[in-house]
């Protein structure tokens, strides 16, 4: 990094930049200051105006207020029926794009499969919102492709206490999104497992279930749960899905924000900043987590 | 041995069957649904009438057209950034990964609130102007965006060795412009594209943040209008935009050919 | 019987010949290396004893049992990976005693047995560290102590220095064998590197393309190799061409000059047949009874220990090693050179 250039046959009288000299510093962060102006911009400024606003009274005084009506039973629930949607499909999604992505990488399946499933993955994770809700409205509706089907041969889900328009419904819906997710994520991960680990404790005496127990899963543990903390927060901040599938009648926080932004339902605007701002918390502590699980799984991985 | 590999690939298989018919089910479901708007018979009915819905076209241009200022924008935004951090700050390089993953910390609908919150108001007034209102969508598309173009660049960069490149073309007698659009940018081309194919999926039919800002003028709020009182286009609709998603990672899948693929985004 | 008897092994892959009749007898406590360039079929014959690989046919004898069809797990056969293999979310006491742990060793035991591996490796004080935050030799050395800690029948080293640093690998290989003694484990070791082979084994296995080249004493595969392939992978040979070869008398006309070679050994002649001399058996000048060409230098090198000469003699460049001395007078380019042999170095393939 020290060393001094040693590029005598550059002419530097053309204006050719020099990679390595120093050119004064700040000269340097210029290269980066657009970058920087924007975030300012449209990333801090945005969120520091909210962390402010959550501050203020309607009169624009500080205040705390603001953070003690958030512990307002509707909104507390808010935030628990967001968590638990968020929870369960991260969880469910989790599970079945991992059991996915072992059939293709070490579970033995052909290739094709695996070309398949990951162009699927890349097509389905980014297929949400809107259309998504149609489809699910037009598969497990009232009316339904499948809720009719079901009926037919005797079991009607909607009299069985279903409904596509309730947690469980939007829990599904999230799932078609989750579970590719998962299996892009943890493919590289079930790749990272070398297949010496596998031979070096079957060489020491371990049973295929040991080599898993012990070597493999701990070894994906961070990963997998990374990948879950990923999932969880996809599914957290969800808005346009809900509200297609819903119709905004599902008690979520998103959809709590989205009415606030549309007029003023909490009538306190400083509620509506803390109760964004309370988003983000919930979403940096996951990611801080994200974040260290990620580092642990790289040093472990890197080769 | 042999029967326990045939148990663990039966499974495997099982586990393939239950995604698979999770992924297709609905999207099977869906388009027989948007074959029926004729009573009786099957037809493309549907179709036709989205597309001679001159809505639809209005919206979707639009939308397209917000996408490529936005590929255009981010591009301006990180590719220059994240070469210069390689080049000249790799000690910044934490510093810019963390802004980049920011979109992640905080959900489409609080940017939005925070966006209209800060430039609807003095001194901005953004939001009293169609161009004004425009370029706020882009700038939060481009929020969107910053994830995944970013690592997509970078991973691309970092596949090249920059500093040697440059210090080569440098040493050739080469000054910035060759460096970067002779160099440096021929060898990010397939970082680029799939960067910017990711940015459209995600921009086209974006909802959320286009609902707050500009209403039906754009393609997500247009297609949530349909589904609200016309239900065999919005199954069309639904399937059109699908096979745009599908069209748009197949040609991501085409340019990665042999690499690991980039397809995360975010915004739901 | 021999310990360890490997019969009529062969391995296809898909059609490909990886291994072809491979025959061998390992004594008890013997350091066996398999020698051959990349590709030759030493690590696949290595996974046969191991039990990663079914052999297409022929059978693995470990102390008078077949283990041919046993799986890996029930062999206890330690192998060392040439990537070390290390498990990356166990210390490198875990790791050590993995084991044992799933053989369900007493605890007291795993540790005594942990300790005493981290005291024979000298690695004591990084038994909490994860294997990141070793270096590459300590990595191997961990490798090591966990194939052995489960006190194996037969230990399988595959290349497992060839990741590491010219120094310490000189340093780790005399490690390998000062450990390999003292518990007088039965060893095959698999390297593409000759001297690792000549300096560490009992006997070596040469291979070339999935066939056994020769098996011998590192000394009895260096002066005596049995084939063309054995005599120039191993060290160097020249070969130069010679007419006239007379093998009752063991004489032949080099470049027109008369030499003898040695023709203790029956040899079979090519129709052009050729001298074979290692580098080092040259000298310079006239020498009684030993044979003495003329030539004269084209290429000098310094090596350090050693000073390499080309010389031609007649059509033949020859390679001509000589020991430096520290007041030597180097032959120069162009200079002509008497050199004479010994008739006991050279022999016609
Ligand atoms: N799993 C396998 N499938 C197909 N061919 C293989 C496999 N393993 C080894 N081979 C082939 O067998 C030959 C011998 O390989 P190997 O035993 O690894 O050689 P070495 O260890 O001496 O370098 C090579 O030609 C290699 O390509
Ligand atoms: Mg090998």
């Amino acid at each position: 990094m020290s060393s001094k250039p040693n590029l005598q046959h550059v002419n530097t009288k053309r204006d050719a930049p020099q990679a390595r000299p120093a050119l004064s510093a700040w000269r340097d962060w210029l290269g980066v200051a657009p970058f920087l102006l924007f975030a300012v911009l449209f990333i801090l400024l945005p969120s520091l105006s909210l962390f402010a606003g959550s501050f203020q009274d309607s009169k624009g005084n500080f205040t705390l207020q603001n953070f003690v009506d958030l512990m307002d039973p509707s909104i507390l629930g808010a935030y628990w029926v967001t968590i638990r949607i968020s929870l369960v499909t991260a969880l469910g999604g989790g599970l079945l794009g991992f059991m996915m992505a072992y059939g293709v990488t070490v579970g033995g399946l052909p290739r094709w499969v695996r070309s398949a499933l990951s162009t699927f993955s890349g097509v389905a994770s980014n297929f949400a919102g809107v259309p998504l809700a149609f489809a699910f409205i037009t598969t497990l509706g009232r009316t339904g492709m499948i809720t009719v089907l079901l009926k037919y041969i005797g079991l009607d889900l909607y009299d069985k206490g279903f409904s596509l328009y309730s947690f469980w419904g939007l829990s599904l819906t999230y799932m078609y999104f989750q579970f590719p997710l998962m299996v892009l994520t943890i493919t590289p991960a079930l790749d990272g497992l070398r297949r010496e680990w596998r031979e070096a404790a079957e060489n020491l005496g371990a049973t295929p279930a040991e080599y898993w127990l012990k070597v493999a899963l701990p070894i994906l543990t961070p990963s997998i749960l990374g990948t879950m903390i990923l999932l969880f927060g996809n599914a957290f901040g969800a808005y346009a899905t809900a509200l297609s599938l819903t119709g905004g009648f599902i008690n979520l926080i998103t959809i709590l924000i989205g009415s606030q932004i549309k007029g003023d339902v909490l009538h306190n605007v400083g509620l509506g900043y803390a109760l964004a701002f309370g988003m983000v918390v919930v979403m940096a502590v996951m990611m801080t987590i994200y974040y260290f699980l990620r580092r642990r799984s790289e040093r472990w991985l890197k080769q | 041995m042999v029967e326990a590999m045939r148990r663990n690939t039966f499974w495997s298989w099982f586990w393939m069957a239950v995604g698979v018919l999770y992924f297709i089910l609905p999207l099977v479901a869906t388009f027989i649904f948007s074959l029926r708007a004729k009573k009786g018979v099957l037809s493309f009915l549907a179709y036709e009438r989205i597309f001679q819905d001159a809505n639809f076209w209005e919206t979707f241009t639009f939308s397209l057209t917000v996408g490529f200022v936005t590929i255009l924008v981010s591009l301006v935004l990180v590719v220059p950034t994240a070469y210069w951090i390689r080049l000249r700050l790799p000690h910044l390089r934490g510093m810019i990964e963390f802004v980049t993953m920011m979109p992640f910390v905080i959900p489409a609908i609080v940017l939005v609130f925070g966006l209209i919150r800060v430039f609807s108001g003095a001194p901005f007034f953004l939001t009293n102007t169609f161009v004004g209102t425009n370029a706020l969508l882009v700038a939060a598309y481009a929020v969107l965006a910053l994830p995944y173009m970013f690592r997509s660049v970078d991973a691309g960069l970092g596949a090249i060795d920059v500093r040697s490149l440059t210090e080569a073309a440098q040493s050739l007698g080469a000054g910035w412009p060759t460096i970067l659009f002779r160099v440096i940018f021929p060898n990010l081309r397939v970082a680029i594209l799939s960067g910017a194919f990711l940015t459209l999926a995600t921009v086209i039919g974006e909802f959320t943040i286009a609902s707050f800002l500009v209403g039906i003028k754009a393609f997500g709020p247009y297609m949530s209008l349909i589904g609200q009182n016309k239900t065999y286009e919005a199954s069309s609709l639904t399937i059109i935009s699908f096979l745009l998603t599908w069209a748009f990672m197949g040609l991501i899948q085409l340019f990665n050919r042999g690499k690991s693929d980039g397809t995360l985004a975010g915004a739901h | 019987m021999s310990y360890l008897s490997i019969s009529n092994v062969s391995k296809v892959f898909g059609g490909v010949v990886a291994v072809e009749d491979f025959n061998l007898e390992v004594e008890k406590g013997e350091f066996i290396s398999f020698l051959g360039p990349s590709g030759c079929g030493k690590t696949t014959t290595l996974r046969m004893v191991a039990g990663f690989e079914l052999p297409t046919s022929g059978e693995v004898l470990l102390d008078d049992e077949n283990i041919t069809y046993k799986s890996p797990n029930e062999r206890n056969v330690g192998m060392v990976f040439q990537s070390y293999a290390l498990f990356p979310n166990m210390t490198v006491a875990q790791n050590i005693g993995f084991g044992l742990q799933v053989r369900k060793a007493p605890a007291d035991e795993i540790k005594r047995t942990v300790d005493e591996m981290l005291g024979l490796i000298h690695l004591e004080k990084h038994a909490e560290k994860y294997p990141y935050q070793l270096s590459g030799g300590q990595q191997q050395r961990v490798a090591l102590a966990r194939a052995l800690a489960i006190h194996p029948r037969v230990l399988l080293l595959d290349e497992p220095l060839s990741a590491l640093d010219a120094k310490i690998r000189v340093e780790l290989r005399q490690e390998i064998r000062r450990i390999q003694q003292k518990m007088g484990i039965t060893t095959i070791y698999v390297t593409h590197d000759q001297e690792e082979a000549l300096s560490l084994s009992d006997r070596i296995v040469v291979m070339s393309q999935g066939r056994m080249e020769q098996v011998g004493a590192p000394s009895e595969i260096y002066n005596h190799p049995t084939t063309e392939f054995v005599a120039s992978f191993v060290g160097q040979l020249n070969l130069l061409p010679v007419r006239e070869v007379d093998l009752q008398n063991g004489t032949c006309k080099l470049n027109g000059q008369l030499v003898r070679f040695d023709h203790s050994e029956p040899r079979q002649i090519s129709d052009k047949p050729r001298l074979a001399i290692r580098p080092e058996e040259f000298q310079f000048g006239q020498a009684g009874d030993r044979n003495v060409v003329l030539g004269r230098v084209e290429v000098v090198m310094f090596l350090g220990a050693v000073v390499r000469l080309r010389v031609r003699i007649g059509e033949a460049l020859v390679s001509v090693d000589l020991f430096n001395e520290r007041n030597m007078a180097l032959p120069r380019v162009g200079d002509d050179v008497t050199v004479n042999f010994p008739a006991h170095a050279c022999w016609i393939m």
